[in-house]
């Protein structure tokens, strides 16, 4: 009877409250859009650099490290003191947390790249931005890609904590549904952000996969 | 050999990693027009040899010069753009359609599209594909298509050099003596200058117009492929073979071999088997006024002074052209068991003959 009860509560709160769950989800969708901006360019631009430029790899890699191994709420409790709240130091820590699998997968992209189609390019005259855009970035992408579905997949179960520093999204019928026992809020709260993270992943697995058939590896 | 543009020259050239000599004081020129091929064992240096050229290998000492400018003078990108390069294990980029990979240096070049279009097709044409191959992946074609694409990839930008580094390496023996024969048919027209590195000595007697034989780093011996199995270098002949004697003499044509003084009657002469002319003959080759041969007779058949007639003419048979290789005359011989062969052009008119003696004679030459 108990379960029964929740169930229905839980369908009671997404179809009285579709507004204000689907606005939420897009806010909590644009987040992740513009967090995973900022990972796919910054991340990909320091993976790039790099593989260029060998004395600033360790330090860039254990910077990336660092900012993935602490706890986001960690991140943020760091952040409100120096920045206050809002959407910006929500966007800079969902960033800091992403961004290692991006740097590491374009480095390690562009390393894997054989050496003989890196010969090849240079041999017919390529210069070094050719041989990179041409050459190296084409053939490191679907390694490239699997790092940004890692980051861009974390940042949207990350984005949920963003409510913790009042820039709202998808934790916040979460955490009010926990406020105020209202278990169908919170059940259908965590149902939404969890089926659209696993959502989220098979569509960029099925890209990924048509990717590297496209390059045939 | 008068009139001929040197391509490709080293003067002294090393190359060292470290302390090790790679390449050791080598010296060639290589003349416009023509395929020097580079062989030896592994790790004697000949890849890095080639790559000196365009200088994907830097070298460490003495001086190149390509198209008679030092390469150490000129833009390594523009120096790179002006060579043709097929890569070793084909590096076409698998990321690209095959008409990205043959416009790849016109990309870099930045030639207009309409161009380039015009050119992948001019290519594809040339290399024997179809034009559908254009828009397929390098994944999608049989290893011998990808390595005509290769070639093409190399003659897209109509470079005066090319630079072969094993080629044909990577397709099964059939593949590879039918792409051996294209190239030499395409060369026949495109006339470049072709530097090819090979391991296989009977690609580099079919292919090559001169061959260069590295050990260690230095080029050992130099020369046509008659000069290299005339060689006295004990190196060069375990290098090369017993086997490489039948390879040379595929590439040395039936005319070196010639023998024009044979004797020669028109027809309705009289014959004198006495005549000085004949002696050491056993047959008179009987020919018309137009030099086309009608066929021979053999001495023992005629009295002295007795007419040529039709009724003691025999026939010849199974005449090679002066272009047939040694190879295809001994083969003839063998097969026919005969002793000699009958040389006559294409337009009819008799040469001479070639027999066991002048054909074994050439690869005898002492100097």
């Amino acid at each position: 009877m108990e379960k029964d009860h929740l169930w229905m509560s839980t369908w009671k709160y997404l179809a009285s409250k579709s507004d204000f769950w689907i606005s939420t989800l897009l806010s909590h969708v644009m987040i992740v859009v513009w967090a995973s901006l900022i990972v796919i360019v910054l991340g990909v631009v320091l993976g790039i650099l790099i593989t260029r430029i060998k004395p600033i790899r360790g330090v860039v890699l254990g910077v990336a490290g660092l900012f993935y191994t602490i706890p986001i709420l960690a991140l943020m409790g760091l952040f409100i003191p120096l920045m206050g709240i809002g959407l910006k130091p929500a966007l800079i820590a969902l960033s800091m947390k992403g961004i290692l699998p991006v740097i590491r997968n374009t480095y390690a992209g562009i390393n894997q790249v054989s050496p003989k189609f890196k010969e090849a390019a240079i041999g017919m005259g390529a210069n070094r931005a050719q041989l990179l855009i041409r050459t190296e970035l084409p053939l490191a992408f679907p390694v490239i890609f699997a790092g940004i579905r890692t980051a861009v997949v974390m940042n949207f179960s990350m984005a949920t904590y963003a409510v913790f520093i009042g820039a709202g999204a998808m934790g916040t019928i979460i955490l009010v549904g926990m406020r105020t026992f209202n278990d169908g809020m919170l059940l259908a709260g965590t149902l939404i952000v969890a089926i659209a993270t696993i959502l989220l992943d098979r569509i960029l697995g099925w890209i990924e996969k048509r990717i590297q058939k496209r390059f045939a590896l | 050999m008068e009139n001929t543009v040197i391509d490709v020259e080293f003067q002294n050239v090393s190359k060292y990693y470290g302390k090790e000599k790679v390449v050791d004081e080598v010296n060639f020129r290589i003349n416009r027009g023509e395929i020097f091929v580079l062989i030896g064992p592994s790790g004697c240096g000949k890849t890095t040899t080639l790559k000196m050229i365009n200088q994907l290998v830097p070298h460490s000492s003495g001086q190149i010069f390509v198209r008679g400018k030092n390469v150490t003078e000129l833009d390594p990108v523009e120096l790179r753009r002006s060579i043709g390069y097929v890569i070793q294990h084909i590096g076409l980029l698998p990321h690209l359609t095959i008409r990205d990979n043959v416009n790849f240096v016109l990309q870099l070049q930045r030639v207009p599209q309409k161009k380039q279009r015009e050119r992948a097709n001019e290519l594809i044409k040339m290399i024997g594909l179809p034009d559908s191959y254009l828009d397929r992946y390098p994944h999608e074609i049989s290893g011998g298509e990808q390595q005509r694409v290769g070639v093409a990839r190399a003659l897209a930008a109509d470079p005066e050099i090319l630079l072969m580094d094993e080629p044909f390496g990577a397709v099964d023996p059939l593949t590879r003596e039918q792409l051996q024969n294209e190239l030499l048919r395409l060369q026949k027209t495109i006339k470049k200058t072709m530097v090819f590195v090979t391991h296989d000595m009977q690609e580099a007697f079919k292919v090559g117009n001169r061959i260069g034989i590295m050990r260690r780093g230095q080029l050992v011996t130099m020369g046509t492929a008659m000069d290299i199995v005339n060689a006295k270098d004990d190196f060069v002949r375990a290098f090369i073979g017993r086997e490489a004697v039948f390879s040379a003499l595929d590439t040395i044509p039936v005319f070196q071999a010639i023998i024009r003084d044979c004797p020669v009657i028109h027809e309705g002469d009289a014959i004198d088997p006495a005549d000085p002319r004949f002696k050491d003959w056993e047959n008179v080759f009987v020919i018309n006024q137009n030099g086309h041969c009608l066929g021979y007779v053999s001495l023992t058949d005629f009295k002295a002074h007795e007419k040529v007639t039709t009724e003691k003419l025999r026939e010849i048979t199974s005449p090679c052209l002066p272009s047939d290789s040694l190879k295809k005359a001994i083969g003839e011989m063998l097969w026919g068991k005969r002793a000699w062969l009958p040389v006559v052009t294409k337009e009819g008119n008799f040469e001479g003959i070639v027999s066991f003696q002048s054909c074994v004679s050439i690869l005898a030459l002492d100097d």
